[in-house]
């Protein structure tokens, strides 16, 4: 048995079992290795990936799950070679030590956005609140954040409706 | 509880049609006992109505009280069915004994070859209302009357409301109240219910000088059965010695096929006057017959000119009676019966044309050429049938002659029938369209679903999914604002008929079908409709008698069982055990049968079957092939272990025969003769019905077979010593198949019949007793332990913070998820994935008689849901002071259980403050759910939630389950003991080492 899967915009048919974890099909099966393996329970958010814009911990979701929507990883965030304005927000504001959270918080972000463009500082605590980092970069975190929530709006305006 | 689509029907005024607005809604109160019988109609006489027992309902209510007839009329549906349940009303009895039995559909066995003949044809009065409840609404007023509704004999209707109100036929206007579902309203084959239900309103409307709106539902069946027979033909010939029919009877009871409504019968306004009879050629229609006898006699009884005749309805009727008959005389003594009816033809034209149509039909070749290649469940026959219909000026000697010869398939086990062949020759008139109308026959005379004849639903019919009940009630419940057809005032007789067919007539068509269903069945069919419900009960019946015994084992009183109970004692079950069962020996082995032995038809139907018992969910161990066995169950009395259903013959049910099969699913003894124990739920699956259980032996044993090693038993002395399940089976099983409640809706009893029979929801949702039986009475799906998981109370012991309404259960058995409970787990969660095979309208139909035990509102009212969000909250806020579970809580399950503003993909869906097992008595649910997680293996997009026995210990899982009580159910006390309960639990669950992918 095969599952249809869309995964950063391309469909993928693949041989997996419909229980496995989300995670180790795009890591192990489709070598897609934004998404980190932290915790396997949905506690931390490192696996985090975006289905249907929306943020999931795709550690505690069955590869099955996702059969009918578009998943989108942090390796697929990136435009015609132009970097989401969530990462440039995360390069610009060097907000990382051991990296290692980066793609939950990346993608958390990018979710909150695409709910809300303008969100308060304590909507993006909220929002960051599950997401765990270890290393203490918080600060640098929540600074990539805001100013991702500028870039984000400036690309919008430059992005002609389609 | 009054049935779902009434429930649903209460709602209707709310910005409706203007007509319904203005309406009140009326519903009738027949008498206990009300029959037509041998054209007269009886009933219980009314003796009084009180009407201080309604003082207690709000609202004008009014009650109409005519004769024997009585009705309320309030301004709500509701309000009406609740007085009239309310309304004490004496009647004074005229019940005779004799008329005790229903009129039943004639069915006769084969006789010996025999010099005379003798039968009776029967043609019912009422044809069911069609499958989609509706509203009937009459406007009397200013002498005029004005009906909405559906009706298919717009002439009978009429007459009968003129007879009603004694206005001209000019002032009676009958619109149809024509939606997508009613085109094929027009009958030809006589009236159904929903005059009946017109004539209730017109009475009502009068009386109360409003519009007054019936709804015609299934409640008007009792109508149906209670009108009997509108006709009965009976013939009788003596043959001489070579086969010639020298003398021939035909006698029909009542010349004008049908029956006035019951309101009238009621009222007294249908004066019963007295029938005449008078032969052949005096006036009106006589009986008309294309053959020729030595000595013959025809007659008829005619009622007074003001009933109405239909005579394209006594063509039908007459020409099924007497091409039937001739038919059985024609078998019976042993002739081809195209040979005798030629015989006895003077007619050059006719014979000329049975010539040919036989000729054509390979009339002389078997229907049945190669009956290998003939699965065992299907029955093959042919039949014919000749009429002369009338011309243009309704002369039947100068009509047209008309030859039909059918060849039908009949499923023994579901009972459908399948015109596969249709030939027609007719001498004149336009050519046929045989294909044309091998179609419109199938769908009208056989059809189930047809309105045109009514489909007949029995509590064990497997829907094909069509029957979407929301679909239908939507309909009704928005009555379509334009009323479009009005029938036309000018409708002449026969347009009724002709109606149905162009270019043919239906007379011959409906003896054709019951001659070639004799052919195949070796049964006759006296009286139309062959549904497949009635011809599959009619072969059960038939096999029964075959077999010697009776159909319906016979019930153990309950007196007597209850005796039992009280005696009951481990010497007296070790005493009572050598008698319990006089054959269980063992039933000799057979090989197993051929893939192809049962059609395709059959194995569908035995596949849904199947997926409603959940067979797979017990009979698969974890990750296993299905159905091969292996799962273990944990009993108080040990472990036991499902065993192979797959047809493998050393290890599986292949050697078993039907009879084994059929006495394990209902005695729970196995092939070999030893018993089962009741952890398989044959004491529930005893109520499946005959031709279900025959589907799911023919769907077991065509699935690929696979072998598997057994796994043994290991149950503690003296549970292990099969035998003793002699006594316990005496006990406490009941063998009785299912038995419908007549005073319960269709729904109701599919449900019931669904739920508690092959779905065996008491298995595990009613306790047990120390010897393992099932608890019943009050303790009926009070709710039990299985497998570690609490199965909740299903009746009103239910302790969910919001109440279940209808609508949630449905939900949850069909989406596996209600938004105001939670979702399916454990092991609910694979019966959600086996009802995903059923049809919507059996998965409402459990909803329905679920929702009827807990006693349960058809919908959840704005208070409900104004509670949940209440609920939802005060849980957000409050912050008690148990901080090991908050931060185990903020750690391991805030991420999916509290929303933070931003909608994500994985987050649970319904709100711990809803969720039914942390407002539950007990903890395990809960426990099991932090332990093991909740999978989406078996419903897909419902609930992923990983399991936590790795990762905390006991003490932790106390310490969390603790913490959820408190925030999410804070009106509930504690519970106690919890980490000790965890500690039985874990057993089944991982505690080893942290896995990694």
């Amino acid at each position: 048995m095969t599952l249809k899967l869309t995964i950063n915009g391309q469909e993928r048919e693949l041989a997996v079992p419909p229980q496995s974890p989300l995670l180790n099909v795009l890591r192990n099966d489709l070598a897609l290795n934004g998404p980190k393996y932290g915790c396997g329970l949905g506690e931390c958010g490192a696996c985090s990936v975006l289905i249907d814009g929306m943020a999931a911990r795709s550690c505690v979701l069955p590869v099955s799950a996702a059969v009918g929507h578009n998943v989108t990883t942090l390796d697929g965030l990136a435009q015609d070679g132009q970097l989401d304005p969530v990462q440039q927000a995360f390069i610009d504001a060097q907000a990382a030590q051991c990296g290692y959270c980066l793609n939950g918080m990346i993608i958390t972000i990018r979710g909150l956005l695409n709910h809300n463009a303008q969100p308060t500082a304590e909507q993006i605590r909220a929002a960051l609140e599950h997401n765990l980092c270890r290393c203490g970069t918080h600060v640098e975190i929540l600074q990539a954040a805001e100013r991702a929530v500028v870039i984000n709006a400036v690309a919008l305006e430059e992005t002609p409706y389609e | 509880m009054s049935d779902g689509s009434m429930l649903n029907g209460q709602q209707a005024p709310a910005g409706t049609s203007a007509l319904l607005a203005k309406a009140r809604y009326g519903v009738v109160v027949r008498p206990p006992f009300y029959r037509w019988s041998d054209g007269r109609f009886a009933s219980d006489r009314l003796v009084g109505v009180d009407k201080n027992s309604l003082a207690s309902l709000s609202g004008p209510i009014d009650v109409v009280v005519e004769g024997d007839f009585v009705g309320v009329v309030a301004d709500s549906l509701a309000l009406a069915t609740d007085a009239a349940k309310q309304l004490k009303v004496e009647w004074r009895t005229v019940r005779q004994a004799a008329d005790k039995s229903p009129a039943k559909m004639p069915v006769e066995e084969r006789h010996p070859p025999y010099a005379s003949a003798s039968h009776a044809y029967g043609w019912p009065s009422r044809m069911r209302w069609g499958n989609h409840p509706s509203w009937v609404i009459a406007d009397y007023s200013d002498q005029q009357l004005r009906v909405w509704g559906q009706t298919a004999t717009p002439v009978a209707l009429k007459q009968d409301l003129n007879r009603l109100t004694a206005l001209d036929v000019s002032q009676i206007e009958l619109y149809s109240a024509v939606n997508n579902h009613s085109t094929q309203q027009a009958s030809g084959l006589g009236r159904h219910c929903g005059d009946d239900a017109a004539v209730d309103a017109a009475l009502m409307s009068r009386a109360v000088g409003n519009p007054v709106a019936v709804w015609l539902d299934a409640r008007y069946a009792k109508d149906v059965e209670a009108l009997g027979q509108a006709q009965r033909i009976t013939l009788n010939a003596d043959l001489s010695s070579d086969g010639e029919i020298a003398r021939y009877r035909y006698q029909q009871a009542n010349l004008t096929g049908e029956v006035a409504a019951v309101g009238l019968w009621l009222s007294g306004a249908a004066a019963i006057a007295e029938l005449a009879e008078f032969p052949a050629g005096d006036n009106g229609t006589p009986p008309f017959s294309p053959y020729v006898f030595r000595d013959q006699y025809l007659a008829a009884r005619s009622q007074p000119a003001s009933l109405a005749t239909n005579p394209t309805l006594i063509g039908i009727q007459q020409a099924f009676a007497r091409e039937s008959f001739l038919d059985e005389v024609a078998r019976e003594s042993e002739q081809d019966p195209i040979a005798l009816r030629l015989r006895h033809l003077e007619d050059a034209r006719g014979i000329e044309l049975i010539e040919s149509v036989a000729k054509r039909a390979e009339w002389q070749r078997s229907s049945n050429p190669s009956s290998e290649s003939l699965s065992q469940d299907l029955l093959r026959g042919r039949g014919f049938a000749y009429s002369q219909l009338p011309d243009r000026e309704q002369r039947v000697e100068a009509g047209v002659r008309s030859a039909w010869i059918a060849d039908v398939e009949v499923n023994r086990i579901t009972g459908d029938v399948q015109l596969t062949r249709l030939v027609v020759g007719q001498d004149a008139g336009p050519d046929i369209d045989t294909a044309r109308l091998q179609q419109t026959l199938q769908a009208r005379v056989l059809g189930e679903a047809r309105p045109f004849l009514g489909h007949e639903p029995r509590f064990d019919e497997w829907g094909d999914g069509s029957r979407a009940l929301t679909k239908h009630e939507s309909s009704a419940l928005a009555p379509t604002a334009s009323w479009p057809t009005l029938y036309s005032p000018s409708a002449s007789v026969a347009a009724v008929g002709e109606d149905v067919l162009t270019g043919a007539e239906l007379s011959p068509g409906v003896a054709v079908i019951a001659n070639a269903l004799f052919d195949a069945t070796g049964l006759r069919f006296r009286q139309p409709p062959f549904t497949a419900n009635r011809v599959r009960q009619a072969l059960e019946e038939s096999s029964a008698e075959e077999a010697g015994r009776p159909s319906k084992p016979v019930k153990q009183s309950r007196s007597t069982k209850r005796r039992w109970l009280a005696a009951a004692a481990f010497t007296t079950i070790a005493g009572t055990a050598a008698m319990a069962w006089p054959w269980k020996g063992a039933i000799a082995p057979v090989s197993r049968p051929a893939a192809n032995l049962y059609s395709a038809e059959t194995i569908e139907r035995g596949r849904l079957v199947a997926a409603a018992g959940d067979c797979a969910a017990c009979h698969t161990s974890e990750g296993g092939v299905t159905n091969v066995g292996g799962r273990a169950f944990e009993t108080p009395f040990g472990t036991l272990y499902s065993t192979n259903i797959t047809p493998d013959e050393a290890t599986g049910i292949g050697q078993w025969s039907y009879a084994a099969f059929e006495r394990a699913m209902r005695h729970g003894i196995s092939r070999n003769g030893s018993h089962l124990y009741p952890a398989f739920p044959y004491t529930a699956f005893a109520k499946t019905s005959d031709a279900d259980l025959q589907a799911l032996y023919a769907y077991l044993m065509a699935q690929p077979p696979v072998a598997a090693a057994k796994t043994t038993n290991e149950l503690s002395f003296p549970f292990s010593v099969r035998a003793l399940m002699a006594g316990w089976n005496t006990l406490y099983h009941d063998p009785a198949p299912f038995q419908p409640d007549p005073l319960q809706s269709e729904l109701y009893n599919r449900g019931a019949y669904l739920a508690e029979g092959l779905g065996h929801c008491s298995a595990c949702h009613s306790p047990r007793n120390a010897m393992g039986a099932e608890k019943s009475g009050g303790a009926y799906l009070a709710g039990a332990f299985v497998d570690g998981w609490e199965a909740p109370p299903l009746n009103t012991l239910s302790r969910a913070p919001v109440p279940w309404s209808e609508a949630s259960l449905y939900d949850y058995l069909r989406q596996g998820e209600s938004s105001l409970h939670g979702v399916a787990s454990g092991p609910m969660a694979p019966v959600v994935a086996g009802l995903a095979e059923l049809p919507e309208y059996d998965v409402r139909a459990i909803a329905h008689y679920v929702a009827a035990q807990m006693q349960a509102p058809a919908g959840n009212s704005d208070a409900d849901v104004a509670g949940a969000e209440q609920r939802v909250a005060s849980a957000a806020l409050s912050a008690p002071e148990l901080e090991a579970g908050e931060r185990l809580f903020e750690g391991a399950c805030a991420a999916c259980h509290v929303a933070s503003g931003v909608p994500t993909f994985s987050s649970a869906s319904t709100n711990l403050a809803l969720n039914t097992n942390l407002h539950s008595d007990h903890p395990d649910n809960v426990i099991q759910s932090i332990l093991g997680g909740v999978h989406a293996e078996h419903v897909p997009g419902v609930g992923n939630m990983p399991g936590f026995a790795d990762s905390f210990s006991n003490t932790q899982v106390a310490d969390l389950a603790t913490y959820l009580r408190a925030r999410f159910a804070p009106e509930k006390a504690p519970w106690q003991q919890v980490e000790q309960r965890i500690a039985d639990l874990r057993q089944p669950h991982h505690n080893n080492t942290h896995s990694t992918p």
